[in-house]
């Protein structure tokens, strides 16, 4: 999953506007694969949309099968704004006029905590059988550790059970994993939009996998609803569709706490979207990667694991990791819960290719052991941290008058920009992001999450304070130069730094790239 | 007659390739629908609505098949599209993948056997009675049952299921029941996966110290997909010094993945479009027959090579050029688009180092046939005969297709990691290696692995002056140990001075020599507690050849000839007996 990150930040540039129009032969499909050569899509562009990862592929190699081709420009086309930002990171002291990350999603407020715990003695055993081929599944002890884990941290009502846990290098190998042990080729899930965008590449690159965006709504439509709000109605509507387009959907992802929406899914809305699948005989997976991010208690967050009842359980898969809820995306540790033996065998069986080190198998199993260091030390001081923060960027954009989405989990804000784009176009969106970047800070717009109102930019807000001051300097002044076009340069110094942020003031100050000519391409 | 068949006219061979795959086909399916429904399905009900819909099934399926014996007429199946027929096809094929993959890997490992099955513990007489009935019916008409194996699964899931029980089954009852000095010495000893286990101790010592324990964030985050740049820039400066190459390699043309499987899986499917072939001269290691199969659907041709001495070769195994010419045009009369040759230096399973002028022959053939070769060196720094002299790809002055050669190495056998789960490609191909980069996240390395691993490689005054030299005395000593046994137990076998393993002939315990009795003979080691791979395991073509791992402690491995001697002994008793009985039957 070192591509969340990088998909996330390089997302925008794997979203060329004119893609889908673009009809494309077969042979950027999975040559033998009829299924997989596209077909123009999109007749109810409203409802959903049958996604082509590879539209605008054209390119031809000499040394590369086709699908090589297009995996490599996956690569390529991802480039753009991640190389972007890894060629001039920001760093304090070395490159302060760096480009600020606030578009990949990780938790960089807790790595002192983090950096104390897996330096302790019990983290650093090393032993002959940590050095050997493994059970595929994962250690013993670690698939034990995890199902205890899950069993408390996600209240299941009974005891969950090793045998049914797989451990693997990452939730984005669960999504490989999974997409090629319950699709054929070209067959499709079905995944509500906006999302977290990987998802396609984790289900193509291997499986050959589509997703059929269930496109949300921002407009709120009655009194008991919200804007993005899914519903089974929208998600029947999409089936439909999809079927009517012939393409097979073998099941729907859902993502909770969900990714960039920052929302949550009520237990009776959980239990309606499983028994919508059900009904469709549709597997769900349920992605809970950031389920111990909930820095608002009020919010009342349940795991699918804590359903007295699931109505399938032999199709419902839940995964999750310690990317983001231990700020450790770099360390790559996923787990798939699933009570389907098939399923967890078929994914067993492909561990070979997304296992993790057995050292590093030991320290997780060490680290989800100790509930006390997590229950007392670091969640509390993790949900502080992500509070303050959040409360900071969200003030921020409060001042700024910009409306945006975010119900107290994960890492970031869903913001509307759309008024900063006069004609509501995804090209548009894509300049005001260059514009970002061309100031020295990354965020993620909203194609990248298959959202189909142009406008909507992620902002992640797990990041140290003196990073996050000025990565919103950034953003204002870039805001603020394009709302007053003309206009004499904004006010930006002058707004107050709060006292822990003291030294972002400084910091801006002679900051030489802030407020210069801004290029547009 | 097992010399008849060793040296093999083609008919006789294809007859015996036939029977290996009925055999297979016998046994697979009752042990995989055993374990689906006692294993999974706790009650009585549920067994018999199974019974029920197989018998469903399979009536449904015999009305079908009356006609004809599925796998011989596939192709001209393929050819009929009409509607009826489609659904057949489709589930045929599977069988004939997992038939492919079962003759690969000896899927009958698993038929059920007493000492093996702890999972048949799990039902009563009752269900054992049922099971038993289940075995009949299945027994008639063998695969059919594939279809519903899962109702969830897609084909290519159920497929890599199938692989799953077949081939780590007996892996799985090795993991509950391994050998332990003091704790279980009557376990079962591996010596069928390639470890090396003789190094522990050292590996333990250096990994235990106290610079492998740094932390930054940056190691907890995502990084470059490609891998951490330190740890590209140390692989890069570490091939450039163990490969002995001209100039000094570049950090940029490497990229680091979740192990060697990984490396090759990606470039397989970088390289080659679903159904698409690689040539690979066998024996040699099936475990890449999954990388390439079962996630990227990667066809591997086999160029068969002779363990006898002929007119173009030297030495037993010999690859030749003709030979992939050969090949190469079989492959391409039958329609099948070859991308690439595959390698592997030193070989395994038959140990053998390419000298530098054949490895250029292969170079210079796979050119002249725009072909891609992926080169193995996994085993390079295992080569512990001193009068071997090991040739990495990378040493050499200039590559003829530089662009398409992409070589392949990792920790897991030089370093006795396999549990590090790390793998190493170096190509000077920009467009691949960028490919290849996109599963960086798919087959990604853990930041504080990557940190130890740069310090492994890092620390060359250890390698050279204290793991290197302390790792190939143990590994001649015990391939000594193992060597002068099979000596003295007159077993013809390959002495070479790389790798982990002997690849050896037992053919003389097998009659007739067919690969179901190499099979039955790897049962009867099973039996014993004692793991080996059989040839067929290497899609050797000639029966009666095993691989034996004999990178183990002293202890495990005395053991292990022990019992090794036991089963070949009990294997010539009942063969004296089985030829006193064949006349009289006659």
């Amino acid at each position: 999953m070192f591509a969340l990150p990088e998909k996330e930040s390089r997302a925008p540039s794997t979203c060329p506007g004119p893609a889908s129009t673009q009809d494309l032969d077969s042979n950027c499909g999975d040559g033998l694969e009829r299924e997989c050569s596209r077909k123009p899509d999109q007749k109810l562009p409203e409802l959903y949309g049958v996604g082509d990862p590879t539209a605008g592929f054209s390119s031809n190699s000499s040394h590369l099968s086709s699908r090589g081709g297009i995996i490599k420009w996956f690569w390529d086309s991802a480039e753009a704004g991640y190389r972007t930002y890894h060629m001039d990171e920001y760093d304090e002291d070395k490159n302060p006029s760096g480009i600020i990350n606030l578009g990949t999603s990780e938790n960089k407020l807790c790595f002192d905590l983090l950096s104390k715990r897996l330096s302790q003695s019990d983290m650093l055993r090393v032993e002959p059988a940590l050095l050997q081929y493994p059970d595929w599944r994962g250690h013993l002890f670690l698939r034990e550790e995890v199902a205890r884990f899950l069993s408390f941290y996600c209240k299941s009502p009974a005891p969950l059970q090793a045998e049914n846990v797989v451990v693997l290098n990452g939730c984005a190998s669960v999504f490989s994993a999974l997409a090629t042990v319950l699709c054929e080729v070209g067959e499709a899930f079905l995944i509500p939009a906006p999302y977290y965008g990987a998802i396609t590449q984790h289900v193509c690159l291997y499986g050959n996998v589509r997703l059929v965006s269930v496109y949300l709504d921002s407009e709120v439509t009655g009194p008991d609803t919200r804007p993005f709000q899914l519903t089974v109605e929208k998600l029947e509507m999409a089936l439909q569709g999809a079927n009517s387009q012939g393409i097979k959907v073998k099941g729907l992802i859902l993502i909770n706490p969900q990714n960039p929406l920052g929302d949550i899914y009520s237990p009776a809305e959980l239990q309606n979207f499983l028994e919508f699948a059900k009904r469709h005989e549709l597997h769900v997976m349920v992605d809970e990667v950031y389920m111990l991010s909930v820095f608002e208690e009020s919010v009342g967050y349940r795991s699918v694991l804590s359903l007295e009842r699931l109505p399938d359980p032999q199709r419902t898969h839940v995964m999750w990791a310690t990317s983001k809820d231990f700020g450790m995306s770099g360390l790559r540790f996923g787990t798939l819960y699933t009570e389907n033996r098939d399923v967890a065998t078929a994914v067993a069986s492909l561990c070979r290719y997304h296992g993790l080190s057995g050292l590093v198998q030991h320290q997780m199993a060490q680290l989800l052991r100790d509930r006390d260091w997590i229950n007392q030390v670091y969640l509390p001081e993790n949900h502080a941290r992500l509070k303050a923060a959040h409360t900071y960027v969200a003030g921020e954009l409060r001042a700024l008058g910009i409306p945006f989405l975010s119900r107290g989990a994960g890492f970031f804000i869903w913001a509307d920009l759309r008024k900063y784009l006069p004609e509501g176009s995804f090209e548009e969106e894509r300049r005001l992001w260059r514009r970002f970047l061309d100031h020295k800070v990354l965020v993620s717009f909203g194609k990248a999450f298959e959202c189909k109102e142009p406008g909507w930019f992620r902002l992640v807000f797990s990041d140290k304070a003196h990073r996050l001051c000025l990565g919103m300097q950034r953003v204002r002044q870039v805001l603020e130069g394009k709302s007053q076009v003309a206009e004499d340069p904004p006010a930006c110094q002058t707004q107050e730094p709060r006292d822990r942020h003291r030294n972002c003031a400084l910091r801006s100050q002679d900051n030489p790239s802030l407020g210069e000519d801004l290029p547009v391409k | 007659m097992c010399s008849e068949l060793t040296r093999s006219s083609q008919p006789v061979e294809a007859k015996t390739k036939a029977q290996g795959m009925s055999h297979q086909s016998d046994v697979l399916p009752c042990d995989q629908l055993r374990d689906q429904v006692i294993g999974n399905q706790s009650s009585h009900t549920q067994l018999m609505e199974t019974l029920l819909h197989l018998r469903q099934t399979v009536d449904d399926c015999i009305t079908q098949l009356t006609t004809r014996p599925p796998q011989l007429d596939l192709p001209l199946e393929e050819q009929r599209h009409n509607q009826a027929t489609g659904e057949q096809e489709a589930f045929l094929r599977r069988v004939v993948n997992l038939l492919q993959s079962g003759a690969m890997w000896g899927l009958g490992l698993q038929a059920p056997r007493p000492t093996l099955g702890p999972r048949d513990d799990a039902g009563g007489g009752q269900q054992a009675q049922l099971s038993r009935q289940l075995d009949q019916l299945v027994h008639q008409l063998s695969h059919l049952e594939v279809a519903f194996v899962s109702h969830d699964l897609s084909n290519r899931g159920i497929d890599i299921s199938a692989f799953e029980r077949s081939k780590f089954q007996d892996f799985k009852t090795y993991q509950g029941d391994k050998y332990h000095e003091d704790k279980n010495t009557m376990g079962f000893i591996n010596l069928g996966v390639s470890e090396n286990k003789l190094c522990t101790d050292l590996m333990t010592e250096r990994l235990s110290r106290s610079d492998m324990n740094h932390l930054e964030d940056a190691l907890l985050q995502y990084s470059d997909q490609r891998g951490q740049p330190f740890l590209r820039e140390e692989v890069a400066r570490f091939l450039t010094y163990y490969c002995k190459s001209p100039a000094r390699l570049d950090p940029e043309n490497v990229v680091v993945l979740s192990g060697c499987c990984s490396v090759f899986s990606a470039l397989a499917t970088v390289l080659c479009d679903p159904g698409e072939a690689l040539l690979t001269p066998t024996p040699f290691f099936g475990g890449l027959v999954m990388g390439s199969y079962l996630y990227s659907k990667v066809e591997l041709m086999p160029v068969h090579l002779d363990s006898e001495i002929t007119d173009g070769s030297a030495r037993p195994f010999q690859l030749t050029v003709d030979k992939l010419e050969q090949a190469l045009l079989e492959a391409t009369l039958k329609g099948k688009k070859v991308r690439g040759l595959l390698l592997i230096n030193p070989q395994n399973p038959l140990g053998d180092v390419y000298s530098r002028d054949s490895l250029e022959e292969y170079l210079e053939f796979a050119k002249r046939y725009n072909l891609h070769v992926i080169i193995d060196e996994l085993y390079m720094l295992s080569v512990f005969d001193d009068s071997v002299t090991f040739r990495s790809v990378l040493s050499m002055e200039s590559l003829p297709d530089p662009n398409r050669t992409h070589m392949i190495w990792g920790t897991s056998k030089d370093f006795g990691i396999s549990g590090f789960r790390f793998g190493a490609l170096y190509t000077h191909n920009k467009e691949v290696a960028s490919a290849v980069s996109s599963f960086g996240f798919l087959n990604g390395i853990s930041g504080i692995t990557q940190y130890k691993l740069c310090r492994l490689l890092q620390d060359r005054e250890w390698i050279d002056k204290v793991y290197l030299p302390t790792n190939h005395s143990r590994l001649k000593a015990a391939h000594r140990y193992i060597t002068n046994k099979l000596k003295a137990l007159k077993i013809p076998f390959l002495n070479r001075g790389s790798g982990l393993y002997v690849w050896m002939n037992l053919k003389e315990y097998l009659q007739p020599c067919t690969f179901e009795e190499e099979l039955l003979l790897h049962h009867r080691f099973l039996g014993n507690k004692l793991i080996l791979s059989p040839g067929k395991t290497y899609m050797c073509k000639e029966p009666g050849w095993f691989r034996l791992i004999f990178s183990d402690k002293p202890l495990p491995l005395k053991l292990a000839m022990h019992r090794f001697y036991e089963v070949l002994a009990e294997q010539k008793r009942d063969l004296r007996v089985k030829q006193l009985e064949d006349p009289q039957k006659e």
